[in-house]
């Protein structure tokens, strides 16, 4: 009885391993039945809805034209796209095309895990973008820009607001002048002005109104500096002295409330637009006013999105991975992207044409940008973010003079830097 | 059948649970010690060189280890507490014939059921200063001050207990609720008959037959409340307010996503887990866990 049993089992156990033999040698025969099919690329991003709406469209056109290649598009959050491709990369797998914003390139070329770019399409290709979006590492080109930007403009609603604010001491007072306690509860209704206070990104444009930047040309960090501390107290004052922004006024707060229209002024990016659109306001773009006691420009970073190519990439594939990078980033795709989503496109020829000067918000978002400054894309960047934010989040609530926190910055991200480089 | 066949079938039944153990469980552990002996960076992602235990002795080394434990164990405790005494409490509840039991019971699961990230996401939201629920209900009902949620350490923290409260308690629940539906009714007559009241039969019959099944479920919670990542991380918006709402696992995901410090974080996971061990040895001879109750 139990001789039966157990060559029952016997046999159940040669089918199981029978059908995963069988499995795996499908799976065999599908790489041998690949290698005569399409050629299949992978391209992992991180885009919005409607970017990766477009994106979609864009594959279908380019798959139309190129039978013989097959794309497959993954979608990730920002910063789950780094990660996951870190650890599929250093396995050898992973996608052969990663989407992302230029200070995606720093960790992911100092893992090994990118193949410099002017390498396959030749540094004469990268001419026709703006310098902008040019940034060597460690003397290469890590991605190729589809869009360019990503950076803070100050977004205002017309209903409320006629005409931008020449300079600070103005925004203050139009801010001042919007806010609204509708039924007199003691509670503001409708603020003047929002932004998200407690992160460094929105910190960087005050830095450069008063002559300072986060790091040097050597990347080392600047934190410790009289700009950083003055900007930091105008954030502070902003909130503690004019009283112009909410108390607690973090990113979705800050974005629900100029949806809403309870907001007559945002600091914001080219991300948040066309919600506020789709929500019914009707927006202005302008520059984040002059700083009136410095009368220096407010600096926004200035970043770029595009196209990086994995080291893991197969040889054999690198010409259509070519074909297909430079058709996501060609002028047809850019011109797309400018018109629906009012992205700036990073092509020189496009940033010339009239595409830019008939579009009121892609002109003021232009004029921003070329005021902006490069945000450095090493990796110790993220040091430098991670050190600022706890010395920001201290003046803002009141713990801290600007003075001390842009001390305490600077020795954070030194000591973050070193332990990273450890 | 003969001896040596009949001896080898347990582990042929065996040997497909310990190969996929192999795979997922052992494999891993050992490559986590490896990496946790190594300097394992972004910069030395493909070729790190042996430390031996470094990582382990400036761990142990930092000033601020202690204060960061003194949190975990603070909020594991705060959590365990609240999730058992409130989940205990709506399973004895629901144990009783009252009108619309399904439709309670179901409301209650309700935390449990919505995802993490939502849940937390919104109670963020709810303890904003000027526009979340929970300071208009203070000032507006009850007519206290607004409080500046993640305008201090304490009150962060506060706030994101009172989340993770609000996610974990409906697991207690459900495990009690199964405990007590398994309690023979004849228990509960017999004692009735001997002159037993309602105390005394929650504390001779009630308590006693709950405990199976509470004793593992609160080793289980104790271990994902201490390792829970997401709702201290997505309500205190990464460690708001200046980083310092942290618990150690969440200065590991910070070490091993942020910084790329993979040994690090490593011989980090490494520390929380041997703590972890002693917490289960030390529980599990304190509740004999694994003696039988009947």
């Amino acid at each position: 009885m139990q001789n039966r049993y157990f060559r029952g089992f016997l046999s159940g156990l040669i089918v199981v391993v029978g059908c995963m033999g069988a499995v795996l040698q499908a799976g065999c025969a599908g790489e041998k039945a690949a290698d005569a099919g399409p050629i299949e690329i992978v391209l992992w991003e991180m885009m919005d809805p409607q970017e990766r709406e477009l994106l979609l469209q864009n594959i279908t056109a380019f798959e139309a034209e190129h039978p013989d290649v097959k794309i497959t598009a993954a979608h990730f959050g920002v910063e789950d796209v780094r990660n996951q491709f870190l650890t599929a990369a250093l396995g050898g797998g992973g996608p052969d095309i990663i989407y992302g914003p230029s200070d995606q390139v720093g960790p992911l070329s100092a893992a090994g895990t990118l193949r410099p770019v002017e390498e396959l399409f030749g540094a004469a290709f990268f001419e026709r973008f703006h310098e902008l979006t040019r940034i060597e590492l460690n003397g290469h080109l890590w991605s190729v820009p589809e869009q360019f930007g990503n950076h803070l403009v100050l977004v205002y609603n017309r209903a409320l607001i006629n005409t931008p604010p020449a300079d600070t001491d103005e925004m203050i007072r139009m801010a001042k002048a919007s806010m609204v306690d509708a039924d007199g509860d003691g509670k503001i209704d409708r603020y003047g002005l929002v932004f998200e206070s407690k992160e460094p990104f929105w910190l960087a444009p005050w830095i450069g109104a008063f002559g300072g930047w986060v790091m040097n040309d050597e990347n080392e960090p600047t934190l410790d500096t009289p700009a950083m501390a003055s900007a930091l107290e105008f954030c502070r004052e902003l909130k503690a002295t004019h009283g112009v922004i909410p108390q607690d006024c973090d990113y979705e707060l800050a974005d629900t409330l100029f949806r809403e229209g309870r907001a007559a002024m945002i600091v914001n990016g080219p991300w948040s637009w066309k919600g506020y659109r789709d929500a019914g306001i009707e927006i202005g773009i302008s520059s984040i006013p002059r700083m009136t006691s410095t009368n220096a420009w407010p600096t926004p970073m200035v970043s770029y999105r595009g196209y990086s190519i994995s080291a893991s990439c197969d040889d054999d594939k690198l010409e259509v991975v070519r074909a297909v990078v430079e058709f996501l980033t060609g002028a047809d795709v850019q011109r797309q992207y400018a018109e629906k989503i009012g992205a700036l496109p990073s092509l020189l020829e496009l940033q010339g044409s009239d595409l830019i000067a008939r579009d009121p918000v892609l002109a003021g978002s232009m004029e921003q940008v070329l005021r902006g400054q490069r945000m450095p894309i090493v990796p110790e960047m993220r040091a430098v973010w991670d050190a600022m934010r706890p010395a920001l989040q201290n003046v803002m609530n009141g713990e801290s003079a600007p003075a001390a926190a842009a001390k305490e910055m600077q020795k954070m991200a030194t000591k973050k830097i070193a332990e990273m480089r450890s | 059948m003969n001896g040596s066949s009949e001896r080898s079938l347990p582990y042929l039944f065996l040997g497909p649970a310990l190969l996929v153990m192999l795979l997922v469980v052992v494999y891993p552990f050992g490559y986590n010690i490896w990496i946790s002996l190594t300097n394992m960076n972004l910069y030395h992602l493909r070729d790190p060189t042996f430390l031996g235990f470094e990582h382990y002795r400036n761990i142990l080394g930092e000033p601020e280890l202690v204060a960061v434990f003194i949190k975990t164990v603070l909020w594991t405790v705060v959590n365990i507490f609240f999730h058992v005494t409130i989940g205990t409490a709506l399973a004895l509840l629901l144990n009783q014939e009252i009108r619309g039991r399904s439709v309670f019971r179901a409301l209650l699961i309700l935390p449990w059921a919505m995802p993490q990230y939502i849940t937390a996401l919104t109670w963020r939201g709810m303890f904003n200063f000027e526009y979340g629920q929970v300071n208009l209900i203070l000032t507006e009902w009850f007519g206290f001050e607004a409080i500046p949620w993640f305008g201090s350490e304490t009150w962060a923290f506060t706030a994101a207990i009172l989340t993770n409260i609000w996610l974990g308690f409906p697991f207690m629940m459900i495990v009690a609720l199964g405990g007590l539906q398994s309690i023979p009714e004849e228990m509960y007559e017999a004692a009735r008959i001997d002159g037993a009241g309602r105390w005394q039969r929650m504390r001779e019959i009630t308590l006693p037959l709950l405990r199976p099944v509470m004793v593992p479920a609160i080793l289980l919670g104790t271990i994902w409340t201490f390792n829970n990542l997401n709702v201290i991380w997505l309500v205190t918006n990464g460690g708001e307010p200046a980083d310092k709402s942290h618990i150690l696992v969440s200065q590991v995901y910070k070490a091993a996503f942020t910084y790329y410090r993979y040994g690090y974080a490593a011989a980090f996971s490494m520390v929380i887990f041997l703590i972890l061990l002693v917490l289960v040895i030390v529980y599990m001879r304190q509740t004999r866990a694994t003696e039988r109750v009947y």
